[in-house]
């Protein structure tokens, strides 16, 4: 069921989001222009610097668009992630650039963004004093969300969560996994079309890493997500697109097959002895390493394809190590 | 030795390095600044009778001595407190529980990086005092001597003694940080109004001002010909003018049994310690879940075994309005500390309730409102330290609303408490102007602890300062009555309006400036 409106379809079904919105532009109708198009979200970075001290840079001349679906973030310690996903949640503002939503300044209008933002920070933290239930009607009301769906609302989450069995309990009493499932339910309050996940799998353990990850593939299908982690295997399955960043900048953005055959025919496995594995590091760039018997199983990425060894199948994590450490291959 | 050593090095290095001492060190440099009043100042320190001292060595090294004992045992006291539940919050606490350090080697340590920290300020106000003397005592000579002996047997024992007890009270109390201010409140106010006369009143004396102040009172109580003894007043006094009398005052010789007393005072600070080893925590506090059959039941179940389906989830509709968010504050602020502590706030309700109108009034009402310092402190900053910044930041207007539903939450806690007296005031009394006055009081207070945990980005600013002001009030102080117990009229509360017209934009341009840099 739709309803054109301006040229912009509104999608009406009858519990999703998109709802939302609708209810959005009548309560909005002077800012018309800036509702959520539901088939089209943009993201567009442009140009954005973020300066701390002189020459010293957080982030530089960074641009990239971001459309529906998943991107996910990569990049070493200090590379900018944290930087790029705080001024893209409004937190910090850029010091040169823009970042437009639907071609809308967020930089100068943080609450477009605000109003359609789900935000899990890498340091997530609760209230212990308050009961899932409370923390999440508080998130609710920062956020500006209510009516008599909230409560319907948190209930499902928990449930769907499996916290609510708990739901009484002070959040104070939780394991590490049950705060981040609370942090993923504050998330999905306010049906979210921008969705920043930082580091999200922290706390999960294997299980509820794959659960989580076929909640974030949902959500996609709606929204833009994006998704920053160290855990590359997180990322490789589920990513449409993948950004590489280093030292503030981007090192490449593509999908995730693109970028692994930047490494093809170039990932190599060769056995060699604990005593030769220091000098073998220094002139290889070094993937991994496994102990196989007394011998040590290394493999490395080189651009020499004349190696007397064997070629392996590349995937992302090689093509992450070869971008990022380019230098030693 | 060499572990220990390196253990006080780096807890004293990092705690210098802290935000919260340099205020503290430049609060305490402003205030020891007034200590020794400028010839001609419009206000004395200590007085006896109309007399204060002639500007010599002695008379400045003790006035200043017995002050910075005062002095820094009340902000010694708030600035070394919490240093065990910092470990713990940044979790140095679990790593170092996990290495072979004995509970008493860490304790002590402690104590000795908290009394270093003190040392260091003392030192400060020492050095001040010292040009102090070569600014306001031109006609005298300079002997270190006076300076040192007074500090040396007065303060450090002093501050020694607090360093310990902070860390008692922490060990002792636990979390109950409420506890531990109103003991401390308790504590600290006996001390100050305890007046003994014989030597082993004067060796029970933990500040060890007593003693120089019986002194002064019978070398003016014999100028004056008085068979009474003077009263010394300690504390910051109003003169019109200069009319205070001089006296020569040389310095004092403490008798042995007290000089023995104050090193026994340091003894029973080691005493203490070992004392409370075996009720140290060891950073063994984790909840136990597993007595709790749901709980349990939740952690092994994971999430994995529920399902979220997001397109059966009910819609929610935008509602940008401040009432659900001060709802969820003054909430937060009623689940803060132990539910048995509100019986205590009930009590006072109570008791403004029944108690004499001026006993409610000035006593009651600033210790009912001192006793939610622990809700109030952290107004500003519990975002901050319980990692939820990133979300009210990006929030929808955080300013507009989040700031202001803080506000609000607070303003409605402290009027609620204080309603008895108001209904009181307005029905019985029909005394409009003094409900107003307290219901500015506590508009004053809200504000003063945004501002103070914007400026300090912590507690304890707010609280050191709330305890002087209580500690004023209930001394019937008039300068610090900000609630019109003591002075009800229209001027007070003009000049409540007029410090809250200046604070509210204060506390608005601070968030916002607090909320860029986050």
């Amino acid at each position: 069921m739709g309803l054109v409106v301006n040229g912009i379809l509104i999608v009406h079904h009858e519990t999703n989001s998109v709802h939302h919105s609708f209810f959005h532009f009548i309560s909005h109708s002077k800012t018309f222009e800036k509702i959520i198009n539901p088939i089209q979200m943009e993201l567009a970075i442009q140009n954005v610097s973020k300066k701390y001290k002189k020459n010293k840079y957080g982030l530089k001349d960074f641009s990239l668009t971001i459309e529906k679906g998943i991107l996910g973030l990569l990049g070493p310690n200090g590379a900018g992630k944290s930087t790029l996903l705080k001024m893209i949640a409004t937190i910090n503002k850029p010091t040169e650039g823009v970042i437009c939503l639907n071609k809308n300044n967020i930089v100068k209008d943080p609450d477009y963004m605000r109003q359609q933002l789900g935000f899990l920070p890498q340091d997530f933290g609760v209230y212990p004093n308050l009961n899932a239930i409370e923390f999440l009607s508080y998130i609710a009301a920062m956020k500006g969300v209510g009516g008599l769906g909230l409560k319907q609302k948190i209930n499902r989450l928990l449930e769907g969560l499996n916290l609510n069995d708990v739901a009484q309990k002070p959040i104070g009493s939780y394991s590490g996994g049950m705060k981040q499932r609370i942090g993923i339910a504050q998330v999905l309050l306010n049906d979210p079309k921008v969705v920043i996940f930082d580091e999200p799998t922290v706390g999960l353990d294997p299980e509820e890493r794959v659960q989580f990850r076929n909640l974030i593939s949902d959500l996609a299908n709606d929204c833009v997500v994006i998704l920053s982690s160290h855990i590359v295997s997180d990322i490789d399955s589920i990513a449409d697109k993948v950004a590489v960043m280093k030292d503030g900048g981007l090192m490449a953005y593509h999908n995730p097959d693109e970028l692994i055959a930047l490494v093809n025919g170039m990932v190599y496995e060769t056995m060699i002895s604990k005593e030769e594995l220091p000098e073998f590091k220094s002139n290889h760039l070094v993937v991994s390493t496994s102990r196989k018997g007394a011998q040590i199983a290394v493999r490395y990425i080189t651009r020499n394809g004349n190696q007397p060894t064997h070629r392996k199948k590349a995937n992302l994590e090689d093509a992450y190590l070869y971008l990022t450490k380019k230098h030693r291959a | 030795m060499k572990h220990f050593t390196i253990l006080i090095k780096y807890d004293f290095v990092k705690r210098i390095r802290s935000y919260t001492f340099l205020i503290t060190l430049c609060a305490s440099l402003a205030i020891a600044y007034t200590f020794v009043p400028a010839p001609g100042a419009c206000y004395s320190t200590i007085s006896i009778s109309d007399y204060v001292g002639e500007y010599n060595s002695a008379w400045l090294g003790y006035v200043s001595a017995m002050m910075s004992s005062i002095l820094l045992s009340l902000m010694g006291f708030y600035l070394v407190n919490g240093e065990i539940q910092k470990d713990k919050s940044t979790r140095v606490g679990q790593i170092m529980a996990a290495t072979q350090i004995r509970n008493s080697k860490y304790l002590f340590a402690k104590v000795i990086s908290n009394f270093l920290l003190l040392l260091t300020i003392l030192g400060i106000i020492f050095s001040m005092n010292i040009a102090l003397f070569f600014m306001y005592g031109h006609d005298y000579s300079f002997e270190l001597v006076h300076f040192i002996k007074p500090y040396l047997v007065l303060t450090v024992p002093a501050i020694f003694f607090i360093a310990v007890l902070s860390l008692v009270f922490e060990v002792v109390f636990g979390k109950y940080t409420i506890l531990q201010n109103v003991v401390f409140f308790f504590c600290f106010t006996s001390l100050l109004v305890y007046k003994p006369k014989t030597e082993l009143g004067f060796a029970l004396d933990v500040f060890g001002d007593k003693i120089v102040a019986n002194h002064l009172e019978e070398k003016v109580s014999i100028l004056n010909g008085s068979d009474q003894q003077e009263r010394l007043n300690i504390g910051y006094t109003i003169n019109k003018g200069n009319a205070n009398k001089k006296f020569t005052f040389s310095g004092f010789n403490f008798p042995t049994s007290f000089l023995v007393s104050r090193i026994l005072w340091v003894c029973l600070g080691f005493v203490l310690i070992l004392g409370i080893t075996p009720l140290f925590h060891r950073f063994n506090i984790q909840a136990a879940p597993a007595n709790d059959k749901k709980l349990k039941n939740s952690l092994e179940s994971k999430f994995s075994k529920g399902n979220i389906t997001l397109n059966n989830l009910p819609t929610i509709k935008p509602n940008f309005g401040i009432l659900p968010l001060v709802k969820m504050e003054l909430l937060m602020l009623l689940r803060k500390g132990k539910r048995w502590l509100w019986s205590v706030n009930i009590l006072g309700m109570g008791a403004l309730c029944f108690l004499p109108m001026d006993i409610a009034h000035k006593i009651v009402l600033p210790i009912l409102w001192f006793l939610q310092v622990h809700r109030l402190s952290d107004l500003m900053t519990k975002d901050k330290a319980h990692d939820v910044h990133y979300l009210s930041s990006s929030s929808k207007s955080p300013i507009k609303r989040l700031l202001n539903a803080q506000l609000i939450a607070a303003i409605i806690l402290l009027s609620v408490l204080s309603s008895p007296l108001v209904i009181r005031q307005i029905l019985i009394l029909n005394n409009v102007l003094a409900a107003v006055s307290i219901l500015l009081g506590s508009v004053f207070l809200v504000l003063l602890s945004a501002l103070m945990g914007l400026v300090s980005k912590g507690k304890k600013l707010f609280e050191l300062t709330f305890f002087l002001m209580t500690y004023a009030n209930i001394n019937a102080i008039s300068f610090l009555d900000y609630f019109g117990g003591l002075k009800i009229g229209i001027s007070q509360s003009l000049t409540i309006i007029a410090l809250c017209s200046v604070i509210l934009p204060l506390v608005y341009i601070m968030r916002n400036w607090n909320l860029k840099r986050s």
